[in-house]
């Protein structure tokens, strides 16, 4: 179960964004809301900003260490495979046997997800096809072409691989996909969706099964007010 | 005149099983156990089926079931044992099967449950977070803020748990209910926050009970708070007030609870050997945290286990087998 009826239902619009990847060109245009993430070398919380992000990548041409795969220790009860998704400090947890998981830097929305809970993996694609809903075409004509769906390719918004979350064998429409913008892991910009870095995501892809449970954590926006 | 109905029923359902010719072992005494689809119960319902088996020679099946659906199993006949039946959440059930119609029975020493507020061991370092009536003080709540809006989250259990409720009323009688978000989620998700907080080095603060594998898989301190007094606790209903809430109190912390097994009253008669093992079966708290972890973290196989378990556990058994 992964959220009650009630939230699921104020959430529809929140997750009804979520299908709308913007374009680069769009997001680009956008003011990030900042994010915390953590120094390894002082193992503090430091702000983390688009312009801090797009600068480190530029340079560095890559994402800072922390957001880099990296096995690491972590004690679950929680089967192997299965993913967890902590949003708020934007990791992803890919849980292998030995209490040890494969930990990944990922984006997320600038609200957090609008929710939080129990999914599964209910399929998985290469190269996915993008389709912008109509609203989305009304308001960026230029879009139009792609009514039918953005073939699948480097510049399309979902990236390298997508694996798709299914709630109870149906579509919540929400990703785990890559991105055209590797510098933007570790923030909260994206609509909804789970980024990573294309070699990330496909990292992942070839690990993670269909049919994996994947947990999304309690965190910002996404904080679950069933009270 | 009901228990002469019943032992007539009884007599009759003895016979025909004396004459139907039955395709088992030369010993056509069989029990059902019901598993409940939770891991200490499932341990529990396999390690009495395999004493069963090994030591008294009965057969025995095993059927998936709920907790109401045992209950009718029990009193129809098609059931025999429910692993755990847990006092007071159950008082209402077993005063019916068991003090009015007399088709169940308990065993006689129960399983202490505790239901608490708790943190990490590292939460209880960094914050110095040590009673209950600590999360009141906004200054406390913030240290448990994970959304960066200064004020704390706090899980309160699923939305489906009865304990839920009474943990809302808790929360207000505490005064927590004002400094911190109450969140409700399924339990896994909560666990996975615990597993994830303590990655990072996060303070997350929590409903627990025990017996509960969490405490063997991670360092768990249990807050403080004063004993259960019943005078300090109200409850009113959700189903019977509107305005339950307000109406209701809990300042202390919640009563015991245990749980006992639960088997068909009848075997006392046609089965005594089987009924006193039941009555007299003995898990510990400790017990229970092993088993759940056995099952639920290291994934043991459920009928494996118990065979394992009854090995090492021989002197033990025997005592209960008195």
């Amino acid at each position: 179960m992964m959220v009650s009826r009630r939230k699921f239902l104020t959430t529809t619009g929140a997750a009804a964004a979520a299908a709308i990847l913007p374009a680069r060109d769009v997001l680009a245009s956008r003011t990030a809301g900042e994010s915390l993430i953590l120094d390894p070398e002082t193992r503090e919380w430091v702000r983390y900003s688009q312009r801090r992000a797009y600068r480190y990548y530029k340079k560095n041409g890559q994402v800072p260490e922390e957001f880099r795969p990296r096995d690491v220790p972590f004690r679950t009860a929680e089967e192997p495979g299965t993913i967890i998704v902590d949003g708020n400090k934007h990791f992803l947890y890919f849980v292998q046997p030995g209490f040890r998981a494969r930990r990944y830097g990922i984006g997320v929305g600038k609200e957090g997800f609008g929710w939080a809970g129990i999914v599964r993996i209910g399929r998985k694609a290469e190269w996915p096809t993008w389709t912008p809903p109509a609203e989305m075409i009304e308001r960026r004509p230029d879009l139009a072409k792609y009514a039918g769906g953005m073939p699948g390719g480097p510049d399309n918004p979902l990236g390298a691989r997508s694996l798709y979350l299914y709630e109870n064998g149906r579509d919540t429409i929400y990703r785990i996909h890559g991105t055209t913008e590797p510098w933007a892991i570790g923030l909260n910009t994206s609509s909804g969706c789970i980024r990573m870095i294309n070699e990330d995501i496909i990292d992942l892809y070839t690990r993670a099964s269909v049919g994996a449970k994947v947990i999304v954590l309690m965190q910002g926006a996404a904080l679950f007010r069933g009270v | 005149m009901m228990e002469r109905v019943r032992r007539i029923l009884v007599a009759t359902t003895a016979l025909l099983v004396s004459v139907v010719p039955v395709g088992t072992a030369a010993n056509a005494d069989e029990l059902v156990i019901a598993v409940p689809n939770w891991p200490s119960a499932e341990a529990t319902a396999h390690i009495m089926g395999v004493v069963l088996e090994e030591k008294l020679n009965i057969d025995v099946t095993y059927q998936p079931a709920g907790t109401l659906g045992i209950f009718n199993g029990i009193d129809n006949g098609k059931i025999h044992v429910h692993p755990e039946v847990w006092l007071p959440n159950l008082t209402s059930l077993v005063e019916k099967y068991r003090d009015k119609r007399g088709t169940i029975a308990l065993s006689e020493n129960g399983v202490a449950a505790s239901q608490n507020m708790c943190v990490t061991r590292y939460t209880a370092e960094v914050t110095g977070v040590k009673s209950v009536s600590d999360l009141a003080d906004p200054k406390m709540s913030a240290k448990f803020d994970s959304d960066n809006d200064g004020q704390g989250e706090i899980w309160i259990g699923a939305a489906t748990w009865s304990s839920t409720m009474i943990e809302r009323i808790r929360a207000k009688s505490y005064g927590y209910a004002d400094t911190m978000r109450l969140l409700q989620m399924p339990e896994d998700v909560a666990m996975a926050t615990v597993d994830a907080s303590i990655a990072v080095g996060r303070p997350f603060v929590f409903y627990c009970y025990k017996p509960h594998h969490l405490f063997r898989l991670h360092d768990i301190v249990v807050l403080e708070e004063d004993t259960f007094d019943a005078d300090k606790w109200e409850i009113v209903f959700p189903a019977d007030d509107a305005n339950w809430l307000q109406k209701s109190r809990a300042e202390t912390g919640w009563d015991a609870s245990h749980f006992h097994v639960g088997f068909a009253a009848k075997l006392k008669e046609e089965m005594p050997e089987a009924a006193s093992f039941f009555e007299n079966i003995t898990f510990t708290s400790d017990d229970i945290t092993t088993m759940s972890y056995a099952l639920q973290v290291e994934r043991q196989e459920p009928a494996k286990f118990a065979k394992k378990w009854v090995a090492e556990n021989s002197d033990r058994i025997k005592g209960w087998l008195q």
